[in-house]
C-alpha cells in the first residue's frame, strides 16, 4: 500500500508502510526511512483512539525541542543535505557542464570572430585622437585621375538597348601578344560590340610591348595605368632625346635600362596611349543587370592597377599606392607594395576592401568610420535625432549615400586570380608562365571567366 | 734734410721688410698645411658680423662644416642668434626657393626627402615644427658643383627683402670620400643663406658598393647611413612644393612608410599641432 505523505513526497520510491495493528504494549510497525535518513512524520502517528496504546518513552534518536549545535548529528543540516541529494548534483553537473561547453565557444569561436570583426573595424574608426589614410594631399598623377567610361560602351547602355555588348577585362598582360590574341579569339571577341578593358601593366616583362599596344589601339581597347606604365611615363621626360644614350644597368638598375631600352623602341603613338591611361575607370551599375551575386555584378564598378583603400573618397586615394599595393595595415590603412610590413599588422587590402562593401551592402551602419568632407559631416550630424538613430540599428537596405562597388584590379601575380563579391583580382601571371585571364561581362551582369595557358618569358 | 731722407729710407724700408715677411708669413704658416684644403673660415666670408659665432673651435680637426655654437641649424659665420620662430618660416621659404631655382638653372638632379618629403605629403608645404631642409644630389650633379660651383654666391631679390639677399653655395671637400666612416662629414654641401645663417644639408646618393657586390644589385646609400634602392628613386617624378617645382622620388609614399612608419602619414596630431583636413593646414594647439 503506497501512501503520500503530503509535502515530504519522496521521489524515487514511495515508502511502503505497511501497519499492522498490534495490541496493547507493543507497537511494531514497519519503516522505510526516507532518504534523508529521518523517520517519516507519519510514523508518529499513534492512532490512540484505536485503543490504549502508549506513546512509546525510548522516542529513539528523535528529540523534540531544540538541536545540539555541538552535536553534529543532531541538527538537521538542510545545505548539507541538498548538495548531498543526487537531484542537486546532477544539476549541478549539468551546469558545470554547461560552463565548459560555453567557455570554449566563446574561446574557439565567438572571440575570434569578434577579434577579428574588430581588427577589421578599426582602421575606419575616428575619435581614436588621430587621423586616418586618405587625410592628406599624397601624391600628384600626371594625367587623368578619374575617368568615366564612354557611355556608349556601356553593355544595356543608352546606346546598347538589346543589350548585346560585352565588357571584357584583362589582367596584366605585360607584352605577351601571342596569348592576348588567343585569349580574344577564345571569348569571340568582337570590336563592334565588345570593349577591352586592361588592369594595367600590359607593357614591360614580356616579348612584345609594342606589338601589344598596336594592337590594342587597334581595336579601341582602353587601359588603366600599371606600375610599369607610370615608370615609363617618368622615364620618358628625360629619356627620350636622340642624343642620350641608354644608360647601362650599371650606373642605373636593370629595371631602368630596360625601361630606358623599351622606350627607344616606343612611338609617339605608344607613348600618347600611356599616357592617356588614367589612373582609374568608372563603369556605372549596369542598367540590365540583374540578381547580384559572386558571379553577377549588378553595382559599380571601378577599375584600379593594383588596389584602393576602402572608405576613402576615389579623389583622395594615392596614385603611387593605387598603382603598387598589395597589402594594407589593418589599424591605419595605411597600404604597402609589400605583401607583408615589417610592423606586421598586413592583410590582403581586397580583405578589408570585401568586409567594408559587404558591410555598406547589407545596409549596417556606417556612424563612427571617419569622414573625409565636411558635407560628410554635416550629413552625420544630421542623422543623429533619436528616430534616426533608432532607424540606423535596423538594417535596411539603403544606406543613404554610400552605394557598394566592385573593385577589378591586378598586379598581384603572387595571389593570383581572386575572386570575390566585390574584388575581383585578374593577374594571373601569364608573363611568368602561368595564365591570361579575361573577366566577360556583359549586359544581364553575369561574369564569365577565360583563361589561356602562357609561356614563361623570365 | 739728412734726417728726413734717413727716415725715409728707414720707412721704405720697413714698409718692404714688412710687405716680405707678410709675404714669408703665410708660407711658412701654411707649410704644414699645403696638403689640406683650405676651408672657408669666418675672415673669407663675413659679411655683417665682426665675431665667428661657428663652433670652429671645438669641433675635431677633419670636420668640415662647422654648425653653430647657438644652434645645430644655424651658420656662426653669418648669424649670432636664431631666428624667432614668427620669422624663421619666411626665410626657410626663401631658402628653399632660391635652392631650387639655382640648381633648376644650373641643371643639377636634386630632389627633396626625409622631414620635407613629409611636409610635401602632407600640404606642400614645409611643416611649421621644421627648422631645417632635407635634399638630396646625384653623383654626377654633385661632382658639377664641387667643379664649378663651389663658394659661389647667389644673389636674389625678394619680397621683404628690399636689398636682395646672398647664398653661398659651398661644397665639402671630404665628398669625395664616400665613406660612412667618415662620420664627421656625412653632409657633401651646403647651401647657406647669408643673412640669417640658415642652410640647407644636400647628401649625395651614391652606389652601395658593398651592397653589390653581395648582390643587392641597385642598391644605394647616402653618407648619413640611409640606404635606398635605385629604382625607388629613380625616374624623378615633378611636382610642387611651396609653390615651386620640385622633384620627388618616385616611390616617395614607400620611403615615408619605411623612414617614419605608417603613423605618420596618417596621423593628424603631432607636435603640438593639428592637421585641419578643411583648411590642409598644419594648425599650432593653442594650449597645448
Amino acid at each position: 500500500m503506497t501512501q503520500k505523505l503530503g509535502q515530504e513526497q519522496v521521489e524515487e520510491k514511495e515508502t511502503q508502510y505497511e501497519y499492522t495493528p498490534q495490541g496493547p504494549g507493543l507497537d511494531t510497525r514497519q519503516h522505510m526511512t526516507t532518504s534523508y535518513g529521518h523517520k517519516p512524520l507519519i510514523d508518529q502517528v499513534t492512532n490512540g483512539w484505536r485503543g490504549d496504546v502508549k506513546i512509546p518513552e525510548d522516542s529513539g534518536d528523535y528529540e523534540p525541542g531544540f538541536c545540539d549545535i555541538e552535536d553534529e548529528g543532531s541538527c538537521p543540516n538542510v545545505s548539507r543535505d541538498i548538495v548531498r541529494s543526487r537531484r542537486f548534483r546532477r544539476m549541478l553537473a549539468l551546469v558545470v557542464v554547461a560552463a565548459i561547453l560555453a567557455y570554449y565557444a566563446w574561446q574557439a569561436y565567438l572571440r575570434p570572430r569578434l577579434l577579428e570583426d574588430w581588427e577589421f573595424k578599426e582602421g575606419f574608426m575616428s575619435g581614436r585622437g588621430n587621423g586616418t589614410y586618405g587625410m592628406a594631399r599624397s601624391g600628384d598623377f600626371d594625367g587623368t585621375a578619374i575617368k568615366d567610361i564612354d557611355a556608349a560602351l556601356v553593355p544595356g547602355g543608352k546606346a546598347d538597348h538589346d543589350g548585346k555588348r560585352r565588357l571584357v577585362f584583362i589582367g596584366d598582360i605585360h607584352g605577351c601578344k601571342k596569348e592576348l590574341l588567343h585569349l580574344l579569339d577564345k571569348i569571340d571577341f568582337d570590336s563592334a560590340k565588345d570593349h577591352l578593358i586592361a588592369t594595367g601593366d600590359v607593357v614591360s616583362k614580356g616579348p612584345d610591348s609594342a606589338g601589344v599596344l598596336d594592337e590594342l589601339i587597334r581595336i579601341g581597347a582602353e587601359s588603366v595605368r600599371g606600375n610599369h606604365e607610370d615608370r615609363l611615363v617618368e622615364a620618358a621626360k628625360t629619356m627620350l632625346d636622340d642624343d642620350v644614350d641608354v644608360p647601362s644597368a650599371a650606373i642605373t638598375s636593370k629595371g631602368s635600362s630596360k625601361d630606358a631600352a623599351l622606350l627607344k623602341h616606343m612611338k609617339p603613338r605608344h607613348l600618347r596611349f600611356l599616357h592617356d591611361m588614367p589612373l582609374m575607370l568608372r563603369i556605372p551599375a549596369l542598367p540590365l543587370a540583374k540578381h547580384p551575386g559572386k558571379h553577377h555584378i549588378a553595382e559599380e564598378i571601378t577599375v584600379i592597377h593594383a588596389g584602393l583603400v576602402p572608405h576613402v573618397p576615389l579623389e583622395k586615394q594615392d596614385p603611387y599606392f593605387v598603382m603598387n599595393m598589395r597589402s594594407i595595415d589593418h589599424k591605419t590603412h595605411v597600404p604597402s607594395a609589400l605583401h607583408e610590413t615589417k610592423k606586421g599588422n598586413s592583410k590582403p587590402w581586397f580583405n578589408i576592401w570585401n568586409w567594408y562593401q559587404d558591410r555598406i551592402d547589407r545596409g549596417r551602419s556606417v556612424d563612427g568610420f571617419h569622414v573625409y568632407s565636411y558635407a560628410e559631416w554635416l550629413g552625420k550630424q544630421a542623422s543623429h535625432g533619436w528616430f534616426e538613430k533608432v532607424r540606423h540599428v535596423l538594417p535596411s537596405k539603403h544606406n543613404d549615400k554610400v552605394t557598394p562597388q566592385v573593385a577589378v584590379y591586378g598586379h598581384d601575380s603572387k595571389m593570383g586570380l581572386q575572386l570575390h563579391r566585390w574584388s575581383k583580382g585578374l593577374d594571373s601571371a601569364c608573363v611568368s608562365g602561368g595564365h591570361l585571364t579575361a573577366m566577360v561581362l556583359d549586359a544581364k551582369g553575369k561574369t564569365e571567366i577565360t583563361s589561356v595557358k602562357c609561356k614563361n618569358y623570365k | 734734410m739728412y734726417l728726413a731722407f734717413s727716415s725715409l729710407v728707414l720707412l721704405v724700408l720697413f714698409v718692404c721688410g714688412e710687405l716680405a715677411l707678410s709675404a714669408a708669413l703665410p708660407a711658412v704658416a701654411a707649410a704644414p698645411e699645403l696638403v689640406r684644403g683650405r676651408d672657408a673660415d669666418f675672415d673669407s666670408v663675413r659679411t655683417r658680423l665682426f665675431d665667428d659665432h661657428s663652433g670652429r673651435k671645438g669641433d675635431p680637426r677633419d670636420k668640415y662644416f662647422h654648425e653653430s655654437i647657438f644652434h645645430p641649424h644655424y651658420d656662426g659665420r653669418f648669424a649670432d642668434k636664431p631666428l624667432p620662430s614668427d620669422e624663421r618660416r619666411t626665410y626657410l621659404v626663401a631658402l628653399i626657393h632660391t635652392y631650387l631655382s639655382t640648381m633648376n638653372d644650373i641643371g643639377a638632379e636634386t630632389w627633396i626627402v626625409h622631414g620635407t618629403l613629409l611636409g610635401w605629403w602632407w600640404n606642400r608645404k614645409i611643416m611649421p615644427w621644421d627648422s631645417d631642409v632635407d635634399v638630396q644630389m646625384s653623383e654626377k650633379s654633385m661632382h658639377h658643383l664641387a667643379d664649378f660651383y663651389n663658394m659661389t654666391i647667389h644673389h636674389y631679390k625678394l619680397p621683404g627683402a628690399s636689398k636682395g639677399r646672398d647664398y653661398m653655395l659651398e661644397v665639402n671637400p671630404h665628398y669625395t670620400n664616400a665613406s660612412t666612416e667618415d662620420s664627421l662629414n656625412v653632409i657633401d654641401a651646403r647651401w647657406v643663406d647669408t643673412e640669417s645663417g640658415l642652410f640647407i644639408d644636400i647628401t649625395t646618393l651614391r652606389r652601395n658598393e658593398t651592397a653589390e657586390a653581395e648582390g643587392k644589385k641597385g642598391a644605394m646609400m647616402c653618407k648619413d647611413a640611409h640606404h635606398y634602392m635605385f629604382d625607388d628613386i629613380f625616374p624623378l617624378r615633378e611636382s610642387v612644393f611651396e609653390n615651386t617645382a620640385v622633384k620627388i622620388p618616385y616611390a616617395y609614399s614607400e620611403l615615408l612608410v619605411e623612414e617614419y612608419g605608417p603613423a605618420s602619414l596618417v596621423s593628424t596630431d603631432f607636435e603640438n599641432h593639428r592637421f585641419d583636413q578643411e583648411k590642409m593646414e598644419w594648425v599650432p594647439l593653442r594650449f597645448a
